[in-house]
């Protein structure tokens, strides 16, 4: 261990070459780099879905099928997001020594270097961000300052892009690791030579086995089956007609004008108006599907939902087809107050007002009177309690 | 392989340099929160959650060698890896239990669930530490012991 004088204070600084293991080798590192690449990749693509959905303006027309598509796809971000933890644990574990790596002497070494030390300090800076914001997120803890969904996506940029640039600089390590033998010791640092009980293959199978037993213990809140096994599980999946709730009335303060006799739902098409108390809306001809409810924190469960098709209640107005359509509750404040379905959802035959979920008339943490549901969206823009829906030009 | 290698970087310039124009986008407040995770999050893995796993590895080593006079067993840092990644993963939800209005959230009972995870991990590894020591006093199959 080097020293390192401070004001006359002696202060011991660790070396490099002070972290003798072998397992600190690029040999490990590149296997549980793959797994983890493979994990940031898949949050990364879901990740840009999930944005995509929820955006004013995607760059696409966001499909309505599969019904269940934005429930697998922000499952996998979660899941994958999840797993990510400890494989770059682990990973940054066999890094580490590389932390106290001198700088070399020759100016041009030093500026190479540098900028790799750089990109690398941007790569952990931002990967550490992303899995620490979106843990907390899926289970609704906002220790921070900044926008969530924002910021997430603009580092999820940051992250995927110093990873590429990592794997540019690495390449030739990262192939020379992967095609030889998971002993070699080419690549490694002179004092990496301790022989510990673990093996080196043990350690990147512990990374895989600590990544699959994280998933076990939280993926129930999406994947039914794992319900009784995911002890960190956000969500046990119980709730109302066996549905879980995301904002409960009372948070959202519409406790009062949900349940108030003058509740009328509006819709409005250019001149036209017409109002429905929810017993007219029940006399109107029913339609049930069965449509997952998939929030963007990453829970998610499957409902049989009863109510009106959407596109019947557009047609007494007199809309024509492919119109995107504004969709009011009775939250007073908030984001998710409202929402804008585009047409493609509007014109839908599975998208309703639902009445009713499970064989039960709605709850009212579940939107009663009414609330919009629709194949392939995110929970969030599932408006609950709506009260008012106007056709846009 | 430069070739490609070169594409790679660039493309990764590019998608940083994107991310960053989103983040300044967002404005100077939102900008100096994101500052404090981001610094935040390497000063706790760098200067706190990487020195306290090797002290932690020391220690353990030590108390390994002076009980048994031997090196630290395969299975112990197996179910050391396997919990504390598990129990980082549990952070968000550990003590928060019914923390929202909300009866459909956080309802479990999460620190039970700790112990029963730490109970399953405990039983597997003493587990693989007895089905080593056989082996070691049988070693007619001739594997090493202590390697998995």
């Amino acid at each position: 261990m080097a020293r390192v004088d401070v004001r006359g204070i002696s202060i011991p600084v660790p070396d490099e070459n002070d972290f003798t293991s072998r397992l600190r080798s690029p040999a490990v590192a590149s296997r549980v780099g793959v797994w983890l690449g493979i994990c940031f990749g898949i949050a990364f693509l879901t990740g840009v879905i999930s944005h995509q959905a929820q955006a004013a303006d995607p760059l696409i027309p966001f499909p309505t099928r599969p019904v269940w598509g934005y429930r697998l796809s922000q499952g996998l971000h979660v899941i994958t997001g999840t797993a990510a933890i400890p494989l770059l644990l682990v990973k940054l574990w066999t890094v580490f020594p590389k932390l106290f790596a001198r700088p070399p002497k020759r100016l041009r070494m030093l500026v190479v270097e540098g900028l790799e030390r750089s990109s690398i300090a941007v790569l952990v800076s931002a990967a550490i961000f992303q899995l620490a914001s979106g843990l907390a997120n899926s289970a609704q803890w906002y220790p921070w300052g900044f926008q969530f969904r924002a910021t997430h996506y603009a580092m999820a940029w940051v992250a995927i892009g110093a990873l590429l640039v990592h794997i540019a600089v690495k390449l030739p390590v990262i192939r020379d690791s992967l095609r030889g033998d998971i002993e070699q010791t080419v690549h490694d640092r002179p004092a990496a030579t301790e022989q510990g009980e673990l093996s080196r293959r043990g350690l990147v199978r512990s990374a895989v086995l600590a990544a699959g037993v994280a998933v076990l213990a939280t993926a129930g809140s999406t994947v039914p089956l794992l319900r009784k096994v995911s002890v960190f599980g956000v969500r046990s999946g119980e709730g109302p007609a066996g549905i879980p709730i995301n904002v409960t009335a009372r948070a959202a303060g519409v406790t009062a004008s949900a349940l108030s006799r003058d509740f009328e739902l509006t819709v409005v098409h250019a001149g036209a108006t017409r109002t429905f108390t929810r017993t007219e809306l029940a006399a109107l001809s029913q339609t049930s599907a069965e449509l997952p409810i998939a929030c963007v924190e990453g829970w998610s469960a499957s409902g049989l939902w009863t109510g009106v098709r959407l596109r019947d209640l557009l047609d007494l107005v007199g809309a024509p087809r492919g119109r995107d359509v504004h969709v009011v509750s009775l939250q007073e404040r908030g984001t998710y107050r409202q929402s804008t379905l585009p047409h493609q959802f509007a014109d839908d035959d599975l998208t309703l007002l639902a009445l009713g979920l499970n064989g039960e008339p709605l709850a009212l943490d579940h939107g009663y009177p009414c609330r919009l549901i629709a194949p392939n969206r995110p929970g969030v823009l599932q408006t609950k309690w709506v009260t008012h829906l106007e056709v846009l030009a | 392989m430069t070739r490609i290698r070169v594409l790679l970087g660039a493309l990764g310039v590019a998608a940083g340099l994107y991310g960053v124009l989103l983040l300044l986008d967002l404005g100077g407040e939102n900008l100096r929160a994101t500052g404090i995770w981001l610094v935040g999050g390497v000063i706790l893995h760098d200067a706190v959650l990487a020195p306290a796993t090797v002290l932690l590895a020391y220690g353990a080593a030590w108390v390994a060698g002076r009980v048994t006079g031997r090196r630290l067993p395969a299975p112990v840092i197996v179910g050391a890896v396997v919990l504390g990644a598990a129990t980082l993963v549990a952070v968000p939800v550990l003590g928060r239990e019914q923390a929202r209005p909300n009866p459909t959230l956080l309802d479990r009972d999460y620190v039970l669930g700790w112990w029963v995870l730490a109970g399953l991990t405990l039983v597997v590894v003493v587990g693989a530490l007895l089905r080593d020591r056989v082996r070691r006093r049988g070693g007619a199959d001739g594997t090493r012991a202590g390697r998995r």
